[in-house]
């Protein structure tokens, strides 16, 4: 059995309260800068979805010592790449460099976790509105079954819940986000102490502390960061809920999405392989079944998706093939699921399980990036980097007792949620499709080439 | 709003001093039977990267049998002589390794990523997959279906059907890059076990084909193993292949060409002609330029449409570089209200990058960026063996990686401009969109980019004001399909910057 590299790391505050962790890796001449913010959509209240997500774009629009777009500029023609990313949970930041530029991405952080609103303006932030609206249309909008993640997130979360809406938020609230808005946000959450910055690669750590020092330290922090409150939730949704969407698609496909543990509960990681059992690659059960034997699914697919508040999902979809009825694959995808929280999987089933997870952490973790988005999210979540050693561990600790539960927990009718996706009608039929149930349409009958595609928006 | 209790430092950091780097060192042998083996030793990369890489590539198949190859690729871990398809996926997931086989225009490979320390079962796995599949015909039929309602499901997509529209648009008939990699609807329902067979056999010929391995190979005799698994191997079927492409333009002068899609909330944009091939002497200055253009961040193109303009979530320009000319096209997806000012403002870009120098400091940030990224890209085993395919498929020289960073730091502003003016030809672009002809169709009318054909649900209506379209175009109804890879599916993700 290969044996994981253990990644060794320092972890530190500073008296402003930013948590610094660094990891020494001489390997190659590179480094990874990466920094968490303890703010994603979650923190978004009514009428202002898609806010923390917009302002991770404003992040880009420079700040006292930087122009616009410069930061993008400085980096990559340092011979760096970088991205910002939000999440429900989260917002990071992160810039991959030639290690010997690892002070000029420290301090590009620093001033915009600093001075970000010395820059901030009205022409800056409406061009950025448009950037997401256009990302919105080009992720969501205008892309066959686009809709489905939305509806399925808004299904398994009840309004009052702020993982209700989705990352992306409303074009609506987007329109309606001020200049006033970007300044209490960024006052809010843009503190050192609501952060963490990870530094992973070729770097001498003495250096990284004294930069951190330097830039970072003269940034005060905000001692009244909000407590979210309880995002509790009951573990299973209570009922099934369905809904029917007529989209301008050339196959119908059926999604299910179920709440599942919150990330960081060890049932989660039982999940984890439970998906791989499932979907993971050409030998797992639905491809076997669906794909291969009875040849009723063009594809099949079942992803985890981990948040520490209330409840995580896990979604799924099977694409179903032209002249197929979409109720026999609904049935054949539950029938999958539910089988595995009645029936111990074989000890076969779990051996090649471990062993493709073991190649994909191996893989992940070869990467400085990738180890440093991971320290800074275990810190983050968890306030415990060190999960970084213990992820694999705890995979390879799951027993097939372990997964048969946790199926029979999340896999229940009264926890899921359906989505089915028929291609629309012609204009004289469409009176008989009803909403709310499953129409079973045949594709022959249905527009086969759909030049005319309309989108769900 | 400056903030006087904030205190950060406002002179910029300069750069510590570069650690070297150099590509790792790679050793080449070969068989008796004439197959190379590359091998990069990664010290301390213990997930290791093997791919063999075959001399047959969708580009050189013949016209009948379009698709045959990528679907082979497809086909050969679908059963072996040894193994039925659900063994093998059984045998590799119990080593960890996932095997996956793939055509291109130019090559098949058929790869492993497997940690060290089960190279060599994997490799036996490789091997047999590679010599002795047996295109099971149930397996074929049902990857050919799959294949089959893919090119529905790209109908669907603006974006799979701006690609596929945007290659039919610009290459003459006889071209292989005018359709899908994968195949049209017409050919692809012809596909059976025989003619995957026979596209296979086109490169089973170990003289023309290479094993190239990269990780931590301590105390692996390679070598050995090498020969074991493949020593034995002399048969040659490969003379089908001829690695002869023929790519020729078809767009004489500037026309628009677009596919209505009713109510479509953005339009998918694509503008240039026919590009160039991977093996061409200004390569270097082709990079840099296509950084300026449309490859960086701050690039003009994301600059103007993006940071200015906010009609984008990202605009960009490349050149597709195969072994014959692939092509080029300036990209974006831009809310539909302003298709035509967006159309205006990349051929405005593409006549500055010709017409204007580019400035220092555009010069230096593109140098320095593709020189000091390099060592970035290869930080892992993948991406090394990937290039060293690169270079095997394309018959590139063996120090052409070691020489990439002086050549790029050799790029000189006239050599920028050259490139442009040389191989990119705004006036005669083919400009293909995909949205909503309803909302903008009169404005493109009024704007005068050419010739324009728009083609509803009725088939293509002619508007414009001559008859030579349809010569310049070819057929319109020709069918179209998808990228080798399937749809992609929007598995939810962070949404990034």
């Amino acid at each position: 059995m290969p044996t994981q590299p253990t990644v060794s790391f320092t972890d530190e505050r500073l008296a402003n309260g930013l948590r610094l962790i660094i990891s020494v890796d001489r390997l190659a001449p590179v480094v990874a800068v990466n920094l968490w913010y303890d703010v994603g959509s979650k923190h978004e209240v009514e009428g202002k979805t898609g806010f923390a997500h917009l302002f991770e774009h404003v992040m880009f629009q420079g700040s006292r010592n930087v122009a616009k777009a410069e930061h993008m500029a400085l980096v990559q023609a340092a011979g760096g790449t970088l991205n910002g990313s939000t999440w429900l949970d989260r917002t990071n930041y992160y810039e991959t460099l030639p290690s010997h530029q690892a002070e000029l991405a420290l301090w590009l952080e620093a001033d915009r976790m600093g001075t970000l609103l010395d820059a901030l303006s009205q022409e800056n932030l409406d061009n950025q509105r448009e950037v997401v609206k256009n990302e919105k249309r080009w992720s969501y909008d205008n892309r066959p079954y686009g809709s489905w993640y939305e509806k399925l997130q808004g299904h398994l979360y009840p309004p009052e819940h702020p993982y209700h809406h989705v990352t992306i938020g409303s074009m609506a609230d987007l329109d309606a986000a001020s200049i006033e808005d970007v300044s209490a946000f960024f006052r809010t959450w843009y503190a050192p102490n609501n952060a963490v910055l990870t530094v992973v690669g070729d770097v001498d750590s003495d250096a990284i502390r004294r930069w951190t020092e330097q830039y970072f330290g003269g940034i005060p922090a905000n001692p009244s960061i909000p407590e979210l409150g309880d995002l509790s939730l009951p573990a299973i949704l209570g009922e099934e809920r369905r809904e029917t969407v007529h989209d301008k698609v050339p196959l119908p496909r059926v999604y299910v999405g179920f709440r599942a543990p919150r990330f960081g509960d060890d049932r989660l990681d039982a999940l984890d392989i439970a998906a791989q059992i499932l979907a993971g690659g050409k030998g797992s059960r639905l491809h076997r079944r669906l794909v291969r034997d009875e040849r009723i699914a063009q594809d099949i697919a079942l992803v985890p998706l981990g948040f520490v508040g209330g409840a995580s999902i896990v979604a799924g979809w099977a694409t179903v093939r032209p002249g197929v009825a979409i109720e026999r694959v609904e049935t054949a995808l539950h029938e999958e699921l539910e089988r595995l929280g009645r029936e111990p999987i074989t000890d076969d089933e779990l051996a090649r399980a471990r062993a493709l997870i073991e190649t994909e952490e191996l893989g992940g973790l070869s990467r400085v990036e990738e180890r440093a988005d991971r320290l800074s999210m275990y810190a983050t979540l968890f306030d415990d980097p060190d999960l970084i050693n213990r992820m694999l561990p705890r995979y390879l600790a799951v027993t097939a007792d372990d997964i048969q539960r946790v199926a029979s927990e999340v896999f229940r009718a009264d926890n899921r949620v359906v989505l089915t996706y028929l291609p629309e009608l012609p204009p004289a039929d469409t009176v008989a499709a009803t909403e709310d149930s499953i129409t079973p349409i045949d594709v022959a009958d249905a527009p086969q080439a759909p030049d005319d595609e309309e989108v769900a928006a | 709003m400056t903030d006087g209790a904030v205190q950060v430092v406002a002179t910029r950091p300069t750069p510590g001093t570069p650690r070297p780097y150099d590509f790792p060192e790679v050793e080449r042998t070969r068989l008796a039977n004439g197959l190379s083996l590359v091998v990069a030793n990664l010290p301390g990369r213990p997930l290791v990267s093997a791919t063999l890489v075959l001399g047959n590539g969708a580009g050189d198949e013949p016209d009948g049998d379009a698709g045959a190859t990528v679907l082979a690729a497809r086909a050969v871990t679908e059963g072996t002589e040894r193994f039925d398809a659900i063994a093998l996926v059984e045998a590799s997931e119990r080593l960890g390794a996932a095997i996956h086989a793939d055509a291109g225009w130019d090559a098949m490979s058929i790869g492993v990523d497997v940690p060290a320390t089960r190279l060599e079962p994997a490799l036996e796995l490789l091997a047999e997959v590679a010599l002795h599949p047996t295109f099971p015909t149930a397996e074929v039929d049902r990857l050919r279906d799959e294949r089959l309602n893919d090119l529905l499901q790209a109908e669907a997509d603006p974006r799979r059907r701006a690609d596929e529209a945007y290659s039919a648009t610009i290459y003459t008939a006889g071209s292989p890059y005018r359709r899908p990699s994968g195949g049209t609807k017409e050919s692809v329902e012809r596909l059976d076990p025989a003619r995957l067979r026979t596209a296979y056999q086109r490169g089973l010929d170990p003289a023309r084909t290479t094993l190239i391995v990269g990780g931590d190979l301590a105390g692996i005799d390679l070598a050995a193993i090498t020969e074991r698994l493949f020593g034995a191997w002399g048969s040659s079927f490969g003379a089908g292949s001829t690695g002869l492409v023929v790519a020729e333009g078809a767009v004489r002068e500037r026309f628009v060409r677009v596919l209505h899609r009713p109510g479509s909330v953005q339009t998918e944009i694509r503008i240039g002609h026919i590009g160039l091939p991977r093996r061409i002497p200004d390569f270097h200055a082709l990079s840099v330029m296509g950084a300026i253009l449309g490859g960086l961040f701050n690039s003009r193109l994301n600059t103007k449409l993006r940071e200015e303009k906010g009609y984008t979530y990202g605009a960009g320009a490349g050149f597709d570089l195969r072994r014959a000319a692939g092509p080029f096209a300036a990209r974006a997806a831009v809310n539909t209200e302003v298709t035509v000012p967006a159309i205006v403002d990349i051929l405005a870009e593409l006549d500055r990058i010709r017409d204007e120098p580019v400035t220092d400091t555009e010069l230096k940030s593109a140098r320095d960026f593709l020189v000091g990224v390099f060592p970035l890209r290869f930080e892992t085993p993948g991406p090394v063996v990937g290039a060293l395919a690169g270079l095997v498929i394309h018959d590139l020289p063996d120090d052409e990686l070691a020489r990439y960073r002086p050549a790029i730091e050799a790029v000189t502003v006239d050599a920028v401009q050259q490139a442009a003016r040389s191989h990119i030809r705004p006036d005669a672009a083919a400009i293909v969109l995909v949205g909503d002809a309803d909302a903008f169709g009169s404005d493109l009318e009024a704007a005068g980019f050419g010739r324009l054909v728009i083609e509803r649900d009725a088939g293509p209506q002619d508007e414009g004001r001559d008859e030579g379209v349809q010569e310049a175009l070819g057929p319109l109804d020709e069918g179209s399909g998808g990228p080798t890879e399937g749809g992609e599916e929007p598995e939810p993700e962070p949404t990034t910057g």
